[in-house]
């Protein structure tokens, strides 16, 4: 159980972290925003309390990966204090998967711990029935940060902090347009249209987890989503793990 | 940045009756085994090829205490990390306890200290040595139980709970070394174990060492300094340029060549130096003593009776051990003559 012992001690080292407090009060703050500009809202005050909260999650927890996680392995090549981990009896892969899971771990918690923030707030409001679909929404941001943390922890274990901070935010900005871009391939000519549609299907379909306009009218999404959200996520995430430690596997570590 | 040439096609298995005399894989008795172990580092934009080590055949015996003795850039780092697993040969194999260390089962029972060991500085020294346990394979409990006993035995016991980025140079060594037995390994390999440390702090770190020898544990380790060295090897392996020169005991090598000896007299000696001492004995006048260099120490009885002789009062005689620099020129000089030839 190696990974869990790196995913454990990852945790322990994103949570003590002041990026992750600092996620969670501006998170707080976000929702207690909400409430001070409610009632300028025309009646729609519930509304953009959830959609603020949910997007709070994502975008708090972007910010948790761009700060933490994109430095994650490259920290540890660069402090050298992977020579301590890497010299125990720990394939890289195991590595490489527990500091995905711990940090992954850490981006859960901030999302439920809003998440609860927000239902709370619902509920002190009285609008209640729509925590159904408030959970289903923090359930499929997480999974959003899931897929984005194993880029992170690819770019780390390849790059510098800064490149690897640049191309997760890069294929998060591009994952945001998948759906997009797939409709501008089936309207370009067959070579370019094959290339970009290539290249759509490489970045994650962000759109997937995204349910914010559904949530904030209260109206759940089917199952069906959910596992489908939940099956690309992992799949995504596996393909993105098995690169990373097919690449990270012959790295010399001067 | 230097990256790593490809591997070369090599056997899973120790090959039997492969290797010289002193590496051979297949002898069981061997806790640590290279054959032909070579790196080569080529930078990425010049493609220039830089040698690391090559063609290292060594065995280590189990229970023996081994140094890895060299200049800077002489490859001793680089032979440590590919025996850990944190560098790729380029060629070569290597074996740990019996395993490849290809096998991450290699290191199992393998303790290792980097030189200048960095840690994770948010946590405290019982989480570092509980997380270093659990890594070797221990369960949670036990992890726990040696993470204490552990932190107590190498005096970081008092304050347990304090965090790593306020330890000392020196509690972090001996952290480091607490984190690379606290699982009771079979083999230690210590990357400059001593270095920057004050000199209680470098007997604290020989005692520890000593005693693991006592336990039977197998240590090879590399160091700069020569009577740490002297007091704790079985044997020192000489690496020069990426070649191992040299193996040999530290009493073999001492007894090489010439040894020089210091006469030291109480008062300035009124003695002509004779024609024959030229070019073998040196003498320094210092205040209130006469001190004569004896370059070679058969031409000492020489040299004493004529300074008994014209009551030269004697105050010492002292064998000068040669130094580290002396030894690796010596052991060197062989290597170079034979690129000269």
């Amino acid at each position: 159980m190696i990974p869990l012992v790196v995913a454990h001690n990852t945790f322990r080292e994103v949570t003590r972290d002041r990026v992750v407090a600092g996620a969670v009060v501006a998170g707080l703050a976000l929702l207690a925003i909400t409430q001070v500009v409610g009632p300028l809202a025309l009646g729609e005050g519930g509304r953009l309390t959830v959609d603020l909260g949910l997007s709070g999650i994502s975008v708090l927890g972007l910010l948790v990966i761009v700060l933490s996680g994109t430095s994650l392995v490259a920290k540890e090549v660069e402090r050298r204090t992977i020579y301590n981990l890497l010299s125990r009896p720990i394939t890289r892969p195991a590595y490489l998967v527990g500091k995905w899971a711990g940090l992954s771990a850490a981006l859960w918690t901030v999302a439920l711990l809003l998440g609860l923030a927000l239902w709370g707030v619902l509920a002190a409001r009285g609008l209640g029935d729509r925590g159904p679909a408030v959970l289903q929404g923090v359930y499929l941001a997480g999974l959003e940060l899931t897929v984005l943390t194993s880029l992170a922890v690819m770019f780390s274990a390849l790059s510098t902090p800064v490149l690897s901070a640049l191309y997760t935010l890069g294929f998060y900005a591009v994952g945001q347009w998948s759906y997009d871009l797939r409709g501008l391939a089936a309207r370009l000519p067959e070579g370019p249209g094959a290339l970009l549609g290539t290249a759509a299907s490489l970045v994650p379909n962000l759109p997937l987890f995204n349910m914010r306009t559904l949530a904030a009218e209260g109206q759940p999404t089917t199952w069906l989503h959910l596992v489908l959200a939940s099956g690309y996520a992992a799949v995504y995430v596996g393909c993105v793990l098995c690169l990373a430690t097919a690449a990270f596997e012959s790295k010399d570590f001067k | 940045m230097l990256v790593p040439t490809p591997i070369d096609s090599v056997p899973n298995r120790p090959p039997v009756g492969r290797g010289t005399a002193e590496a051979d894989p297949a002898d069981p008795d061997l806790a640590v085994c290279t054959c032909g172990l070579t790196k080569h580092y080529v930078h990425p934009w010049t493609l220039r090829r830089t040698r690391g080590l090559e063609g290292l055949d060594l065995g280590v015996r189990r229970g023996e205490v081994l140094g890895l003795l060299g200049p800077n850039g002489a490859g001793k780092t680089t032979t440590l990390k590919l025996l850990t697993g944190l560098l790729k040969p380029t060629r070569g194999r290597a074996w740990l306890l019996g395993r490849p260390v290809e096998e991450t089962a290699s290191r199992r029972h393998l303790g290792f200290l980097p030189e200048q060991p960095y840690f994770y500085d948010y946590l405290n020294g019982l989480e570092y040595l509980e997380l270093a346990g659990r890594l070797s394979g221990l369960s949670g409990g036990l992890a726990r139980d040696r993470a204490r006993q552990w932190l107590e035995r190498v005096g970081l016991g008092e304050r347990p709970r304090l965090v790593l980025r306020k330890y000392s140079k020196g509690m972090l060594q001996r952290l480091g070394l607490a984190a690379a037995l606290v699982h009771d390994p079979e083999l230690l390999i210590l990357d400059e174990p001593m270095s920057g440390l004050d000199p209680f702090g470098r007997r604290d770190v020989r005692d520890l060492i000593g005693e693991q020898r006592e336990r039977g544990v197998t240590v090879l380790f590399s160091s700069h300094i020569l009577p740490d060295v002297e007091m704790i090897c079985d044997r020192v392996a000489i690496l020069m340029g990426g070649r191992l020169t040299r193996v040999a005991t530290v009493g073999e090598l001492m007894g090489d060549g010439p040894q020089a000896v210091e006469v030291r007299c109480a008062s300035p000696a009124l003695i002509e130096m004779p024609p024959g001492w030229a070019g073998v004995v040196a003498r320094t006048e210092r205040a209130g003593e006469t001190i004569f260099r004896v370059e070679d120490e058969t031409r000492l009885p020489e040299v004493l009776g004529r300074l008994l002789q014209a009551n030269v009062p004697v105050r010492a005689v002292t064998p000068q051990r040669p130094t580290l620099e002396a030894l690796f020129l010596a052991a060197a000089e062989p290597e170079r003559a034979r690129r000269s030839a």
